[in-house]
This record gives structure tokens, sequence and C-alpha cells, in this order.
């Protein structure tokens, strides 16, 4: 492997034959990602909505489940130790 | 290969010159490879940072417990763990956003809020179960806790208010390479290959059968190889690395060289509690099996366990508080990336610095409630992990914001929402189980 310890500048165009140029991500230039400002929020679809509904039904069932700790904690139903 | 140092003018025309640093390769196989290295890291961070204190914890006691018999369930695993991460990815490179930012933006204000403080939450006691083990493993060191807790704590600050995240992510690569070290424990302890084969080949249920006991294990196996954390830390380190398209195809191998590498780590893990099995050895956690494990198999197993499990929760707390502070920086609109220095992204580095600072000072109060906060982690995990991975999901079918090249395609959708309902279920089970034991049956 042999390194050159130089900086020098080419242009892309210029670059010979079977040469590449590995630039790091963070060296890059910034590359135009999808445009997420001016959508604004996502169409309510048949799946969205039920997913959102399977979301929600699941959330309730897990305030339910903690409520019901919580009361047990309370001694409310008569068996806590 | 031949590389040079160079400074590229890219565009085409004098009027617009950009100049950016990079390197010149002479083969297509020295570009890919240099390629590929350079885009290395979210991957194998994301997966091996999941294998924590918590995760140390459990799966010993898998192994303590069943020896080698859970072996198949951690290959079962790997592909789910590598497809949901490679949702991230995608998502990751498409938006250049973090997986806050997103839900914010499609789901509105309510259940960006919502997801953003079930996150929060989860992540603090989460890191304050980090800390409780370094506690742990330092005092089996002979170690006063209150001086090896605030040395992690002020390492792992230092570590990423440098203003480099290059810096961040080699440290951080570097203390997952380290992970290898229960490779070497795992081979020291001789396990029998053919039982070893066997075992993570055939799938099956251990001696005793299907107890009470044994699911709760199988789920808290599977809730500690997906965390809901994983999901914004990916996306938002991907963001903050400036991952190009045409990186896709390398961050998807970072991904499933980190999926193997975690698994192959649990399954180590897995191995070393097999040991105290053999041996008889009843324990409370690994650092107690590890001062009985010393007598069977000397003293480098001992400190070996101490100095990983330190190693796994020092990964864990680094990515979890950052997985915090972008989600926190992207909602509230403050500059957050590890690139910037502390004055031009103050609200994110304050927030990864509080993060680590309360934790381990909560950790360090006399008789804190910490059998409580792991409890809440377990239940918090179970609300935090399906929404998250349900707007994932939503978000790759989005082909409004993502096109055709990116959503996902339909066997992608078919294997996910079997994913999805599976973790459902399984995180409903384990949250009934923790909030309300009187419902189940005892083993």
């Amino acid at each position: 492997m042999h390194f050159m310890p130089v900086t020098m500048e080419i242009n892309l165009n210029d670059l010979p034959e079977n040469h590449y140029i590995v630039v790091h991500p963070l060296d890059d230039i910034p590359e135009e990602k999808v445009d997420t400002e001016t959508l604004g929020p996502i169409a309510m679809t048949t799946s969205v909505k039920l997913s959102l509904l399977a979301l929600r039904s699941y959330l309730v069932i897990m305030v339910v489940l903690v409520l019901y700790h919580v009361l047990d904690l309370a001694g409310l139903f008569g068996h806590h130790s | 290969m031949q590389t040079e140092v160079l400074a590229i003018s890219t565009a085409g025309t004098d009027a617009e010159v950009t100049m950016v640093r990079g390197k010149v390769v002479r083969s297509k196989w020295a570009h890919s490879i240099l390629t590929f290295l350079m885009v290395f890291g979210p991957g194998l961070i994301v997966m091996e940072a999941d294998n924590d204190a918590g995760a140390v914890s459990t799966y010993i006691q898998a192994g303590a417990q069943y020896g080698t018999r859970l072996l198949w369930l951690l290959l079962l695993l790997l592909p789910i763990t590598y497809f949901i991460q490679e949702m991230v990815v995608r998502l990751g490179i498409a938006t250049g956003k973090g997986h806050a930012a997103m839900i914010y933006q499609r789901f509105g204000k309510w259940w960006g809020a919502f997801s953003l403080f079930d996150l929060q939450a989860v992540n603090f006691l989460t890191l304050v179960t980090e800390f409780a083990a370094i506690a742990l493993a330092v005092s089996h060191m002979g170690v006063s806790p209150y001086l090896g807790v605030p040395f992690a704590a002020v390492g792992l600050i230092v570590m990423v208010i440098t203003g480099s995240y290059l810096r961040w992510e080699r440290i951080t690569v570097f203390l997952c390479l380290f992970d290898l070290g229960w490779l070497l424990m795992a081979c020291k302890l001789r396990p029998s290959l053919g039982v070893l084969t066997h075992d993570t080949l055939v799938p099956g249920v251990p001696a005793g059968g299907l107890t009470a006991s044994l699911t709760f294990l199988v789920i808290a196996i599977v809730g500690t190889t997906i965390a809901p954390w994983q999901l914004f830390f990916q996306q938002s380190c991907i963001a903050d690395k400036k991952l190009r398209f045409s990186d896709l195809k390398w961050g998807r191998l970072d991904t499933f060289i980190g999926a193997v590498f975690t698994i192959t780590v649990a399954a180590c893990m897995m191995i070393v509690g097999n040991a105290s099995k053999l041996h008889g050895i009843d324990f409370a956690d690994p650092a107690q099996m590890a001062n009985a494990l010393h007598v069977f198999s000397g003293e480098g197993i001992r400190i070996g366990i101490l100095l990983l499990m330190i190693n796994a929760a020092v990964l864990g707390t680094t990515a979890i508080s950052l997985s915090s502070a972008w989600a926190y920086g992207e909602v509230r609109g403050w500059p957050h990336s590890l690139q910037l220095p502390f004055k031009q992204a103050k609200g994110f580095y304050v927030t990864y610095v509080a993060c680590v600072a309360l934790a381990a000072g909560l950790v360090l109060i006399p008789r804190a409630p910490l059998q409580l906060i792991i409890l809440s982690v377990q239940v918090l995990a179970g609300i935090v992990l399906p929404s998250a991975i349900i707007f994932l999901q939503l978000l790759l079918n989005d082909k409004e914001l993502l096109g055709e090249q990116f959503v996902n395609k339909p066997w992608n959708n078919w294997v996910n929402w079997t994913i999805i309902i599976v973790l459902l279920a399984l995180s409903l089970i384990l949250a009934a189980q923790v909030v309300a034991p009187n419902l189940f049956p005892s083993a």
C-alpha cells in the first residue's frame, strides 16, 4: 500500500480511468433529503386509522393494568399481603 | 490500493466549486471496503449497546436456569432485530432526521409528546439501572461506588462533549469490540460444541416444561433484545453522521454485522451463565455469580465478568443518553449534533449531561428504590416499544414521505406486522405480569 501524504486538488471530471474517490459522509457535500417540512400530517388512510386505534386500545389496557396494580397495592381487593 | 488525501472540486462549473476531502483508490473493491468502513458504526453500536447491564443479567440468568437450551431463541431474534433496525436505517437516510422529529411531523403534537415523554422516562429509569450495575460491579472489585460511579459518569460525559462525532464513534466501537471478552470467557469455560450446535439449531422447551417462569424469561429475553431507545438512537445517529442515499447498502450491512455480533455476545453470556448451573451456584446478580464462579474457573473469569458488566453499562448509558438528547433536541428545534462544539449545541449537550449525572446521582442515594425503578422500566418499555414500532411501520409505508424507493415492500410489511403483533402480545403479557402478578398462576 502506498500513501502519498500530500493534499492536492483534483476535479472529478479529470479523474483518471479506474480511479475512484471515497469521501467520508461527514466530509461530503450535504445531499438533498426528502422534504418533510412542507408535508404536514400523515394521510389518515384506513390502515393508519386502524393502527392508531389498535395502539390506543393497547394503551388503555396498559393504563387499566397499572390502575389495577395501584388499587391492589392499596389493599382494595382485600388479598394484598 | 493507492490512497491520496485530496481536496476535490466536485461541481462542473467554475462559478460553483465545492471542496470536499476524500481519498482516491484504484480498484472497485478498495472503494467498496473503504466506503463501508467509513459508514460502519451506528449499526454495531446500536446493537451491541443493547447488550447493556439489564441484558447481561437476563442472559446470565437464562443460562443459569436453563443452560444453553434457549440458544435457539437468540438465533430466532437475529433476523427480527435486523428487520426492525433496517427500517430505521432507511428512514434515517431518506429523511436525514431522527425518529422523534418524524413522529411529531407526521402524527402531530399529541403523539409526538406522548412518544417523547415515554422515551425520556423509560430511558432515564434504564440509566439508573445501568449505574446501579456499575456500582455493584465496582464494589465487588473493592472500589467504593462513591468513587467508581462518578468516575464512570465523568468519563461518559467527556467522551461526548468534545465536539467530534468520529471521536465518540471510535471510542464506542472500541468498547463494543471489548465485549468480545464474553467470547473468550465462553471459550475458556469449554462448553460442549455438540450441545451448543443442537441447542442453537433445534428449538425446544427446557426440562421442566412450559412454566410461567420460563414464559416470562422468554419474554424478558425478547424485550431485552429489542428496546425502544434503539429505534430513536440509530435514526438520529445516521442523521448526525449524514449518511447518504448511496450508503444504504453499507448501512444495512453495518446493521446486519451488529445484529450477528450482538446475538453472538448474548449467546456467550448465556454460556457463562450455564457454567454456574453446571457448578450448582446460586446467585442474585451477575457480580455475585462472578465471585462464586472464580473458585472453579479462576480469578480471570471473576474480573472479566465484573469488567464486562461495567463495559455493558457504559455502552448502554452513552447510547441511551444520546437517544434522549437527540430526540429532545430534534423536537425542541435545538442544534443537536455531536459534530458541534458545546457552545453551539448547549441544549443537546446539557440534556445528555443531565441524563448521565442525575442517574448516577440517584444510584448513590442510600436506600434508593431500585426495585421500583426496575419494575417501572419494564412497564414503561412495554408501553413505548409497541407504539414506537407502530409509528415506524406506518412511516415506512408513507409513500408521500418516502416515495416508492424507500417504502416497505409487501414482504417487508408481512414480516414486520407479524413481528409487531408478537411484540404487542409479549409486551402486554410482561406488563400484565409485572403490574398484576396475582392474575397469573405461579410456576
